[in-house]
């Protein structure tokens, strides 16, 4: 069977399985006002990770969403045995199943990426509040690369589009975001630790062919060190 | 460290990604699985000799050279490491997008 880089991810059950991990999402997270009466929203939960940490961190109301089944399966187990009331969902980022001007904060930590972007950006705008925010850590190509290469990585981590930082920042302020304030992540720079390292959640069998993909990410990231990189967006 | 200490080590590091290094040399990467009285279990992550660093980060608390070889094939479920047999263990910083 081919398996794609996000069902690979959801078979071994990655938790922060973004740049950054948990370490950069404390640390975004942590300059923002959120209190019991905060309504959050997290596209592409994954295993939850991050929306146990919100949860216990702030008591915070959280949604999340993610569009595959094993993911949600994963974060709810995780919710459940941390006896937090979060309710997750499977669903369309494109589509999402929220009122308009729901939600305070809305966080992407390397989704809306994997999405189609032009579709995402609005429709998260539609449920955020009118004062609300968009917090979204996301892959950018930051130089020009050859037609190959570019298919070599929109094909293997299946991206509708790989933006540069100023196609992000069009498509943010065409969704009507008023101000976006961008930071450069530079991977690599904190050393990990027990408390933010990954934690798997692996299914049962592991195909063999999970780990050519694992491989085959690696090999991609590498060869485009310089050429792929990361920015938190802050949009209101 | 003492084979206990490494056994909560392990038992610490359950469900996370670790290098193991063996006092033969050899060096095991995966995803600690589980525990029992003896092993640890991991469930492999890659063939490949670099698989962890990605590049980028590099180990948690390295330590120097001198990795043996990584898993061979025919490693397809978890496999044990003896507590005895352990020299070193180290968390994997990998790199997600």
């Amino acid at each position: 069977m081919n398996y794609t880089y996000l069902e690979c991810l959801a078979l071994f059950g990655v938790g922060g399985a973004h740049p950054g991990g948990l370490q950069l999402t404390k640390k975004i997270l942590a300059e923002e006002k959120i209190n019991g009466d905060t309504t959050l929203l997290e596209v592409g939960c994954g295993t939850g990770q991050t929306a146990a940490y919100l949860a216990q961190q702030y008591g915070c109301s959280i949604n999340v969403l993610d569009n595959n089944s094993i993911m949600v399966e994963k974060a709810q187990q995780r919710f459940s045995s941390l006896a937090l009331s979060i309710d997750a969902k499977v669903g369309d980022t494109e589509n999402l199943p929220y009122p308009d001007k729901h939600f305070d904060i809305a966080l992407s930590e390397s989704v809306i990426s994997f999405t189609n972007v032009i579709a995402t950006i609005p429709e998260i705008k539609r449920v955020l509040k009118r004062n609300g925010r968009l917090l979204a850590i996301e892959t950018v190509l930051e130089q020009t690369i050859s037609e190959k290469e570019q298919t070599q990585i929109i094909d293997f981590y299946r991206f509708p589009q790989l933006f540069t930082e100023n196609e992000w920042l069009t498509a943010f302020r065409d969704a009507g975001f008023q101000r976006v304030d961008v930071t450069k992540y530079q991977p690599g720079l904190e050393q990990v630790d027990e408390q933010h390292a990954a934690d798997f959640s692996l299914s049962e069998t592991i195909d063999d062919a999970l780990l050519e993909i694992l491989g085959k990410h690696e090999e991609i990231m590498q060869r485009n060190k310089d050429k792929l990189g990361f920015r938190i967006f802050r949009c209101s | 460290m003492s084979v206990g200490q490494y056994r909560s080590l392990c038992q610490r590091y359950s469900g996370k990604a670790v290098e193991i290094r063996c006092h033969d040399g050899k060096v095991h990467r995966g995803i600690i699985q589980r525990i029992d009285r003896d092993r640890v279990y991991l469930q492999p992550m890659g063939r490949s000799r670099n698989f962890g660093g990605f590049g980028y980060g590099g180990y948690g608390n390295g330590y120097g050279g001198g990795y043996g070889r990584s898993f061979g094939r025919g490693f397809g479920f978890g496999f044990g490491v003896a507590f005895g047999a352990i020299a070193g263990i180290a968390l994997l910083s990998l790199f997600w997008i």
